[in-house]
């Protein structure tokens, strides 16, 4: 396992580069106009970015209202008798209601618990845990959808939210049973 | 779904922000209008001509829980600046002071700009008790909640905006890759593996081998670069949707599985927080990240059978909601 992890770590390193100069170069070897293609794609970039920037806003904005208004504290309170019934700490709830919502807001709330439980209880483990193992959900439907003007989103708000909750489950799982 | 979880969010932040701020008023908690007795103390003694002099504000911790009717005790003294003014006689809190709450909340919503609490002198005695009185404070959330929307909508626009090199590097880069044959070497490879999860992409279409590359920058942890592929592989599938506007199932598949993040290499901002401590959790990371991803494709698969979804389905058969044709299609 741990050389797993060392050969990921420093593959990791090479993938841009494999990427940024390798598809040139073989693009060369097969004689394609490497220039011209590359500006030719490379168009759409505008494009793309600006046609994500509504579903963005209507995203972010929503959002930050609701954090801005103090739900969170209240969701936090409002979920604390359900989720000690299911082993789950209320320690961590912020985290595991903040994560798919906002990328930075999640981010902020790790240093705030290092402050507040110390760096080597199990609560920041698990709250970096979910950080590390899950994704922005809301932003990446934002993002991807948004990039292709898709409106009609189906069953990914569903799939994206159950995948978060069960993360947030296994993270508090796995870490009971790595470090409790 | 969206919908809703979009309404509800406006919705219920303007209904908390409301509930939160009347419950202010009714506790009074700024006690606006009434002044905050204090002590001021002048280190050079008090001038009364001096237009600012330096002085320390003494807050005694039990009348101020008392005060305020809060827990919080704040520290015995803070630096702040005497000001004289036409009007009289005003304190001003040093910017950096870490106020107690609930000054903290008064600072930032009556002086955002500065930073700088500041309270009118009223009765400046002789031995320094003085009374101080600060601007009323009404409606923070509601304040904040529009704050923050205005905010937001600008954040958006800027992280929208700053993903233009980014994306027309690896935009530029992908169009060299599928003309040099890469992406279609790509599909050959990757194939076998996308082929179960996506079964209504054709077998040689390019949109396999952006997935390819999309999943392959993901476990890596290049967010950078997964991001303008993810785009490229929805555009891909976006040529083989029915619809303009309509998810396929394909697209589900594909954002669920970058919702549940398939990462391997910790994510940079994570190594910042929590600097060494991450390599003891690596483990827990990478299995907590591959149970959830399981579990975001076995629900995108499942949903996408359901009935709801399977009559929303820009690609499905015509007779599909037909009785007789309830096996799965896919």
């Amino acid at each position: 396992m741990e050389l797993v992890r060392d050969v990921i770590g420093v593959l990791s390193f090479f993938v841009i580069p494999a990427i940024v100069v390798g598809f040139p170069l073989y693009g060369l070897y097969k004689r394609v106009p490497v220039y011209e293609s590359f500006v030719e794609g490379a168009k759409d970039g505008f494009t793309v970015a600006v046609r994500i920037i509504p579903y963005l806003v209507a995203i972010l904005f929503a959002i930050g209202m609701f954090r801005a208004s103090g739900a969170m504290d209240f969701l936090a309170d409002a979920l604390r008798p359900v989720l000690s019934l299911i082993g789950f700490p209320p320690e961590v709830l912020p985290m595991a209601i903040i994560r798919p919502l906002t990328g930075s807001g999640s981010a902020a709330i790790i240093p705030d618990m290092i402050a507040q439980f110390g760096e080597d209880s199990l609560f920041v483990k698990m709250a970096a845990t979910m950080f590390g193992s899950t994704e922005t959900t809301f932003y990446v439907i934002a993002v991807y959808f948004g990039a292709v003007n898709i409106k009609k989103t189906r069953h990914a708000v569903p799939a994206g939210l159950l995948a978060d909750f069960a993360a947030m489950l296994i993270a508090v799982w796995v870490v009971r049973l790595l470090f409790g | 779904m969206l919908n809703y979880i979009w309404a509800g969010l406006i919705v219920f932040s303007l209904v908390f922000a409301l509930v939160a701020d009347v419950g202010d008023l009714a506790r009074d908690t700024y006690r606006n209008g009434e002044p905050l007795p204090v002590a001021l103390d002048l280190p050079d003694g008090y001038d009364a001509e001096a237009r600012r002099q330096p002085v320390t504000v003494r807050l005694d911790p039990t009348a101020y829980a008392q005060f305020y009717n809060t827990d919080v005790r704040p520290d015995s003294a803070y630096a702040a600046t005497l000001i004289r003014t036409q009007e009289g006689e005003q304190i001003r809190f040093d910017a950096d002071a870490s106020l107690p709450e609930p000054l903290a909340t008064i600072r930032d919503v009556t002086n955002p700009r500065e930073e700088q609490l500041q309270g009118e002198v009223i009765d400046l005695a002789d031995n320094g008790a003085a009374l101080l009185a600060f601007e009323p404070v009404r409606f923070v959330k509601m304040n904040a909640i529009s704050a923050a929307a205005l905010d937001f909508a600008e954040v958006a626009a800027e992280i929208a905006l700053g993903l233009i090199g980014v994306l027309a590097l690896f935009l530029g880069l992908l169009k060299i890759a599928e003309e040099a044959g890469i992406v279609y070497a790509l599909v050959k490879v990757f194939r076998p593996i996308l082929k179960p999860l996506f079964p209504e992409v054709p077998d040689d279409h390019p949109a396999l081998g952006m997935i390819a590359l999309n999943m392959a920058a993901n476990v890596f942890g290049l967010g950078n670069a997964a991001t303008p592929f993810g785009i490229k592989a929805m555009e891909e599938l976006q040529t083989l949707n029915t619809t303009e506007d309509t998810a396929t199932n394909p697209m589900v598949m594909l954002l669920a599985m970058n919702t549940a993040s398939v990462q391997l290499v910790p994510p940079v901002l994570l190594l910042a927080l929590m600097g060494l401590q991450i390599n003891q959790l690596i483990f827990a990371i990478w299995i907590t990240t591959g149970l959830s991803l399981l579990i975001a494709i076995v629900a995108a698969k499942t949903f996408g059978r359901m009935r709801v979804y399977r009559r929303s389905d820009p690609n499905r058969p015509p007779d599909a909601d037909a009785p007789d044709a309830l096996s799965p299609t896919a």
